[in-house]
């Protein structure tokens, strides 16, 4: 029975094949007949971009110092100009006919099941949901988080500076992703690795800077946000905790702050980084220890930068989103604390 | 909107207040759009002005002026004027004193008087910590 009912998915899929067969033959003959330009030996990035020939001095350095590129780069001008050998042209080939596909299949499989069952099309989304909710019964509590009311008088904009602070640590945490792809924590190689990511790889300064500022804005939305829950007194009972977990989250984005500052590792990063830690070291009685504890030694070296980095990446952020956890579901439960 | 009526029994919505979904979700997804967009204009101008980088990294050798990031910068301040240990324990005693704070000021508020005081104060300490920030920057 369930043979006959999947037939026409099967013709479909078959014939989906059979055609995607088809579609892909040509392109795959002249795929070696590319542009002369785009294969010049010698040059690492394949000499697409021209007016490459003059290099500054700086690039150069970079490149001697940066890991080679892949010996096919992936060039988005070439990918334009239609001598795209490697990925992109693949790739966009799969998503395109991918997606031509699954249409396809859904359309054989919508009218297929119209005609067997003579009933109207119920609508994906809602099958999937229903199907998820005969086994785990998510309807109820989705609904009673959905409808919760929201009072009219939380519906200022300084009631949002909150919510951007999480946006910006979701941003920060993707791009700090991205720039950890290329980053390297090692005092020999990070001066050049974010040199890399500034001079070659593809919008890594734009990266860099939504990282750099995004930063900097957490830092004040921050302290916004702290402010204005300070000046409306909703630190008050029954909220004391969540004052107490935002006042956690506000000390530990300073230290995001502090452990990302030493990563590029220039004169600026290393001194500012020297004299914070003698700072730490003045506390009375544990001064000596939190010294050595953050710089991982006397003196700040390639320890202390491989520990900021694993606190900047690992450490933090597991405590961050922890925290953010516990802050939400508490702002949640109490609901926006009302003006007095 | 079906999906909110049939809610409404276990949320009833009165006038002082609107529903969750979709109203205050749709707000709320503006404004994640528009720092998307401020996001994306950040990274563009980055490509203009790139966040660079200063010289590489020497422990030998101590540049004339070394500052912290801004954040740091009126504690940095501070720290030139007063003793050490002073200054160090200062502001860790004033971050313990300001997450116990809900422990200590328990009284719930009475007029919104209270809150305007709560905001003068703020607000002068704001401007101090700008002050310093600023004077440290300029120093």
């Amino acid at each position: 029975m369930t043979a006959i009912r999947r037939l026409p998915v099967l013709i479909g899929l078959t014939t989906l094949v059979i055609l995607a067969a088809f579609l892909f033959l040509p392109f795959s003959t002249d795929v070696q007949s590319t542009e002369p330009g785009c294969e010049e030996p010698g040059l690492l990035d394949a000499g697409c971009e021209t007016g490459r020939a003059e290099m500054s001095t700086l690039v150069a350095a970079v490149r001697a110092k940066a890991p080679p590129l892949p010996e096919k780069d992936t060039c988005l001008h070439c990918h334009l100009a239609g001598a795209e050998t490697d990925l992109w042209t693949p790739l966009l080939r799969w998503a395109l006919f991918g997606a031509a596909g699954l249409v396809f299949t859904y359309g054989v499989y919508r009218s297929a099941s119209v005609w067997r069952t003579g009933t109207p099309w119920t609508p994906l989304t809602r099958r999937t949901a229903g199907w998820i909710d005969q086994r785990y019964h998510l309807s109820e509590p989705v609904a009673k988080i959905l409808g919760k009311p929201v009072p009219r008088y939380a519906l200022h904009w300084w009631y949002c500076l909150g919510g951007i602070t999480a946006f910006l640590f979701v941003m920060q945490a993707v791009t700090g992703t991205m720039l950890a792809f290329y980053y390297k924590p090692t005092p020999e190689a990070a001066y050049a690795s974010i040199q890399y990511i500034e001079a070659e790889v593809r919008f890594g300064t734009a990266v860099r800077a939504v990282h750099h500022w995004g930063s900097n804005g957490m830092i004040v939305l921050c302290l916004a946000h702290m402010l204005r829950v300070f000046i409306m007194g909703a630190y008050k009972a029954p909220r004391e905790l969540n004052w107490v977990t935002g006042m956690l989250l506000l000390v530990l984005t300073l230290a995001f702050g502090f452990t990302g500052y030493l990563l590029p590792w220039d004169q600026r990063a290393f001194w500012a980084t020297t004299v914070g830690t003698e700072i730490a070291g003045g506390v009375p009685v544990i001064g000596d220890l939190a010294l050595v504890f953050l710089r991982g030694g006397w003196d700040v070296s390639g320890l202390t930068l491989s520990r900021f980095y694993g606190l900047h990446v690992l450490a933090l952020p597991a405590a961050t989103m922890a925290l953010m956890g516990l802050h939400f579901l508490m702002v949640r439960r109490l609901g926006v604390a009302r003006p007095v | 909107m079906a999906y909110t009526q049939s809610t409404s029994t276990t949320h009833p919505q009165s006038e002082d207040s609107i529903p969750f979904y979709p109203d205050h979700v749709r707000t709320e997804a503006r404004v994640v759009a528009a720092l998307i967009v401020a996001a994306l204009a950040v990274g563009a101008l980055g490509l203009a002005f790139p966040v660079g980088l200063g010289a590489p990294a020497d422990p030998m050798e101590t540049p004339a002026h070394v500052k912290p990031e801004w954040y740091f910068l009126a504690l940095y301040q501070l720290l030139k004027f007063v003793p050490k240990t002073a200054g160090v324990l200062t502001p860790l005693l004033g971050l313990g004193l300001l997450m116990l704070w809900p422990f200590i000021d328990r009284r719930p508020d009475a007029s919104p008087r209270v809150s305007r005081i709560r905001f003068a104060t703020v607000g002068l300490f704001v401007v101090l910590l700008i002050a310093l920030t600023l004077w440290g920057e300029l120093s």
